[in-house]
């Protein structure tokens, strides 16, 4: 049974219900390689969150225009328009822009904007597909938030934003692999088993259909 | 056929154009503030390979503009003072092709010899060319030599395994010591 959109309804959903990373299970390249650092998931989340939601946005309002055939294309042309937009924007703060590096350029290929054009905005009314980008986007960046905050902490030792210490745990002898990319997978794991466990509690006999 | 290629090339092209303008606009509102940023970037890196004789740098567009002519490459010049004003060496700024492009700065004394290199941009390959263009033990060898070009394998020992990106350093601070004997 199909449930009725609601604004409200569209906007949550990128949390839990379809969240980008840990559900679609998608753009995760970018997540796990930048979740090293809270400051730069903060960027990079407000980023996508822009990317997302005005591409969403314009694409929802030109779908009726758009011929089948050249629909990528026009996706393609609308996404790089936002992403270099960003670009330009975050060039004038370059000490994010450097530690952002590739990232941000590679917006224009990541999977959940193009994904979410493709999929949700393209037959969604402009107010949904509003929604949706902004519960997307916001999705994607408390995943990051989280898996950098674990990561930053434990695998520094410390929290720093803005060369200002937030949080310091005092030692200087953390697993170092945290930082690295097996602990960008390990993270990305444990958060996935959380989920799954908190949705099978949620529910036990709920799901009758086969195993 | 004909006219629906029409259709879909006229409906693309119009995304495009609005697209086009949507950029250019935005561009034009950062532009300023980016050519800063890239003025800042390039000053401190004239400021370190001055360091070492002590000078301060400060650009000038005209020796910048006179030597573009025979070196395109050439992004900017920094002439190098002392505390009276006098000129005691150069900083150029420019790029010199590597595999890729390498932005550099190279300090020059009034000698004719290197003060220091220092690499702005690379877009050498990450692992191979890139560490190379950061060697502090092969950007140091060209500290002191000059005013004459110099040779790779003579004057200067290469990075084993990025034979480009050696060359590409190299090659640029020939530029920038050709410069130097241009200005004399």
């Amino acid at each position: 049974m199909e449930k009725k959109r609601t604004n409200f309804g569209e906007f949550i959903k990128g949390f839990i219900r379809v969240n980008p990373l840990l559900v679609l299970m998608v753009g995760l390249c970018s997540a796990l390689a930048i979740s090293t650092r809270v400051e730069s998931c903060i960027f990079m989340g407000l980023a996508v969150i822009f990317v997302l939601t005005c591409s969403n946005v314009i694409i929802s309002l030109i779908r009726k225009l758009i011929p089948d055939q050249i629909r990528i294309p026009i996706y393609i042309v609308v996404i790089a328009s936002f992403v270099t937009i960003v670009d330009l924007t975050l060039k004038t703060m370059p000490a994010i822009y450097e530690r952002l590096g590739v990232w941000i350029p590679l917006i224009v290929v990541n999977c959940i904007i193009l994904a979410r054009a493709e999929g949700y905005a393209s037959d969604a009314r402009v107010s949904h597909a509003f929604m949706d980008g902004l519960g997307i986007g916001l999705g994607y960046t408390c995943v990051l938030l989280i898996m950098s905050v674990f990561r930053e902490l434990f695998g520094t030792g410390e929290i720093v934003m803005f060369n200002t210490t937030i949080v310091s745990l005092g030692s200087k002898s953390m697993p170092t692999i945290l930082i690295l990319f097996p602990g960008a997978f390990i993270t990305f794991a444990m958060l996935l088993a959380l989920l799954q466990w908190h949705q099978q509690r949620k529910k036990p006999e709920a799901k009758e259909g086969p195993e | 056929m004909m006219k629906s290629l029409l259709n879909l090339g006229s409906r693309l092209m119009l995304v495009c154009l609005v697209a086009a303008v949507g950029l250019g606009f935005t561009y034009s509102l950062v532009e300023e503030n980016i050519a800063e940023q890239e003025l800042k970037k390039r000053a401190e890196a004239a400021t370190v390979v001055l360091e070492p004789i002590g000078a301060t740098p400060q650009e000038s567009p005209e020796l910048t503009a006179e030597l573009q002519g025979d070196f395109p490459d050439l992004i900017s010049v920094f002439e190098g003072m002392d505390e009276d004003g006098e000129v005691i060496g150069y900083a150029f700024v420019l790029k010199s092709k590597g595999y890729n492009f390498i932005t550099m700065a190279v300090g020059v004394d009034a000698e004719g010899k290197v003060t220091g290199i220092e690499v702005i941009t690379n877009e050498e390959t990450p692992g191979l060319g890139a560490p190379a263009a950061e060697n502090p033990d092969f950007l140091g060898q060209f500290t002191g030599k000059g005013p004459e070009p110099l040779v790779l394998k003579q004057d200067i020992d290469g990075v084993t395994s990025a034979t480009y990106t050696s060359r590409g350093i190299t090659n640029g601070v020939n530029m920038a010591l050709e410069m130097w004997e241009s200005l004399q």
